[in-house]
């Protein structure tokens, strides 16, 4: 699947996620400074940087795990705090996480449905419907042409390509408003990799969802994404389109220096190339 | 010739280790069975008899009730050596209640258990509040209530008053050899381990099938992952902290009812080591995310049945605990060591 396949976006989409000025410090460690990131309806955005960056950081304040010092969050169009994960999901944010979030001692399934378990009552008892989940979660790992042998072994008995895969489709299964994905390749092979790569792609040609893209190789970056934020020592140094930067030009930044000031001028000169760059960073 | 991915077990061996890591219970069934069998033949027919069957299972009904809640916190992997203390003052500040203020035994048993539940609370809120290893916590609160207990009457056992049906509903009862075994009296000896039977087969029921099970699951397997998928793993902890602190208390409500006296010396810190043994034994991980309510039951029966049945084939009573501490040894080992093997055969 190549990029053409994919219409642009309009240029007048609407934002579906605003996160301005956020800052956050862990004790002595400055993890963010003032970082503003949007993210238009049905895009797909990759935040790319180095490790320490803050890219994990940031993503972890917009699903609730962290709380930021400053800063604001306005998610289709009201300022929100997200108390907690479990607040960010109910407002319809998944993320996947670098560690994915499984839970060993449980199957695949209770894996696929915790934390919106189905129930069913019996004798007045409000217990879990096993059978149900086991069904759905069984039927959607195959229609996602996620291979695993059987939705009842523990997934510490999966592969890492397979327990990615199962943290991936667990978070696209309740059709999220925003995915977020942090390093959702990092543990793939090459064709395990190219079938993630696939879902994302699929996503992004129904524009009904906008995913974050935590990604390391800048080459799936342009494979998938509409957009770039670079990010460099909690800060954003670059926010421009992909079809109006090259991977080259993004590995210029990266090999600038590890300075701060180097990465800045590096950015700069990348984004006086561009045109339509927002100047606002 | 192996295929890469997941193998099916296809030996005997494997499936063997399949079965006995997924079902911790069924081995130390097995091992129940054999020490019962032991002893009633080294008791020539005695060990099984329904007279001293009652003071076994009145002992499993003792460690059990303590033990199972044990399991639920140590699931979510955390420990409560405090059961002991509230084992003793629950039913104290019961008894004090009920002759002082002429409370019926019934209701001042509530307050009892619901003073368990307070010290749950305590304890739950100190460990994830404040970040205190629950080891730490709960010894502190361990020596804290121990300490209140004895001071009330200078560590002096106080009598408890006897209301029927109450004190027979919980076990005043011994069987004795002109019971029948469907007779009220007879039938009220059990009691004990019957109570224990329900609140573990209900327990069985929340951590299996409820969404409160998977959760507790869920934070002892891996507590960040957990909190990222939104499991709200402190509640989960204080919960399991109540249930322990309720259930540790009602232990203790029903002693004081077998007795009619409250010791402020009942409990202590062999009861606590008692019933988690019992957990263990019934095959609990204590780095948490597995353990079943079930096998806190039959480990409870181990424990007792190794009490009562080395005195009844004639061994010093002193003994029994060289017995008890090979077998915490063996369990742990064997808990850890199928686990091992499984994950290495991948099976």
């Amino acid at each position: 699947m190549s990029q053409k396949d994919i219409p642009a976006l309009k240029p007048d989409t609407p934002f579906i996620l605003e996160m301005n000025r956020i800052s956050k410090t862990f004790g002595a460690v400055t993890a963010l400074v003032d970082v503003s990131i949007k993210l238009r309806q049905g895009e797909v955005l990759a935040l790319v940087g180095d490790n320490g960056a803050g890219k994990s950081t940031l993503i972890k304040i917009l699903s609730g795990f962290h709380h930021p010092d400053s800063g604001t969050i306005v998610y289709q169009g009201k300022e929100v705090r997200f108390r907690s994960p479990r607040d960010a999901r109910a407002q319809g944010i998944e993320t996947v996480y670098q560690d994915l979030a499984l839970i060993n001692d449980l199957s695949i399934y209770h894996n696929m449905f915790i934390g919106r378990e189905y129930h069913k009552r019996i004798l007045g008892l409000k217990l879990l419907d096993n059978r149900k989940m086991r069904d759905l979660a069984q039927t959607y790992l195959n229609s996602l042409g996620i291979q695993i042998p059987s939705v009842n072994s523990t997934v510490d008995l999966l592969s890492g390509g397979q327990r990615q895969s199962v943290a991936v489709a667990r978070s696209i299964y309740s059709s999220p408003t925003i995915l977020v994905l942090d390093e959702p390749l990092a543990a793939l092979g090459v064709r395990e990799g190219a079938h993630v790569l696939g879902l994302i792609q699929n996503l992004r040609r129904q524009r009904s969802v906008s995913i974050i893209l935590i990604v390391h190789n800048y080459n799936q970056v342009f494979e998938v994404c509409d957009r770039i934020n670079f990010l460099h020592s909690g800060e954003i140094v670059l926010d421009a389109s992909t079809s109006e930067t090259s991977e080259e030009q993004l590995i210029r930044i990266v090999k600038s220096g590890l300075g701060r000031q180097a990465i800045a001028a590096a950015a700069a000169d990348v984004r006086a190339n561009i045109p339509s760059t927002s100047t606002n960073i | 010739m192996r295929k890469v991915g997941i193998q099916l077990p296809n030996t005997a061996f494997e499936r063997t280790l399949v079965i006995l890591s997924r079902y911790k219970e069924a081995s130390i069934a097995v091992v129940a069975l054999v020490l019962a069998i032991y002893f009633q033949v080294g008791s020539n027919g005695e060990f099984l008899s329904s007279q001293e069957l009652s003071v076994v299972l009145r002992d499993t009904g003792r460690f059990g009730l303590i033990a199972v809640a044990q399991v639920m916190l140590m699931i979510t992997g955390e420990i409560d050596l405090s059961v002991g203390s509230t084992f003793s003052l629950a039913p104290y500040v019961m008894v004090l209640m009920s002759i002082g203020w002429g409370v019926p035994l019934a209701v001042s048993a509530v307050a009892g258990v619901l003073l368990g539940v307070l010290i749950g609370l305590v304890n739950g809120i100190i460990t994830v509040k404040f970040r205190v290893p629950s080891l730490i916590t709960t010894v502190g609160t361990f020596f804290l209530l121990q300490g209140v207990v004895v001071s009330i009457y200078n560590s002096q056992p106080i009598v408890a008053p006897v209301q029927e049906p109450f004190n027979e509903i919980f076990g005043e009862n011994l069987y004795s050899p002109t019971d029948s075994l469907w007779s009220w009296h007879g039938l009220t000896a059990f009691t004990p381990f019957l109570w224990t039977l329900l609140v573990v087969a209900a327990m069985a029921l929340v951590l299996n099938r409820t969404t409160f099970g998977l959760h507790t699951i869920a934070t002892g397997s891996n507590i960040v992952g957990a909190r990222e998928i939104g499991v709200r793993t402190d509640r989960i902890k204080v919960y399991n902290f109540m249930i322990a602190g309720a259930f540790a208390a009602a232990a203790g409500v029903v002693n004081t009812v077998q007795f009619a006296s409250a010791d402020p010396l009942a409990g202590g810190p062999f009861l606590t080591l008692q019933a988690i043994a019992a957990a263990v034994i019934g095959g609990t991980s204590l780095l948490g995310g597995s353990g079943t309510a079930i096998g806190s039951l039959l480990g409870a029966f181990v424990v007792a049945t190794l009490n009562n049945g080395l005195v009844m084939i004639g061994a010093q009573a002193t003994v029994s605990d060289i017995y008890l501490g090979t077998a915490i040894v063996l369990a742990m080992i064997l808990n850890v060591q199928v686990d091992r093997m499984r994950a290495r055969r991948r099976v």
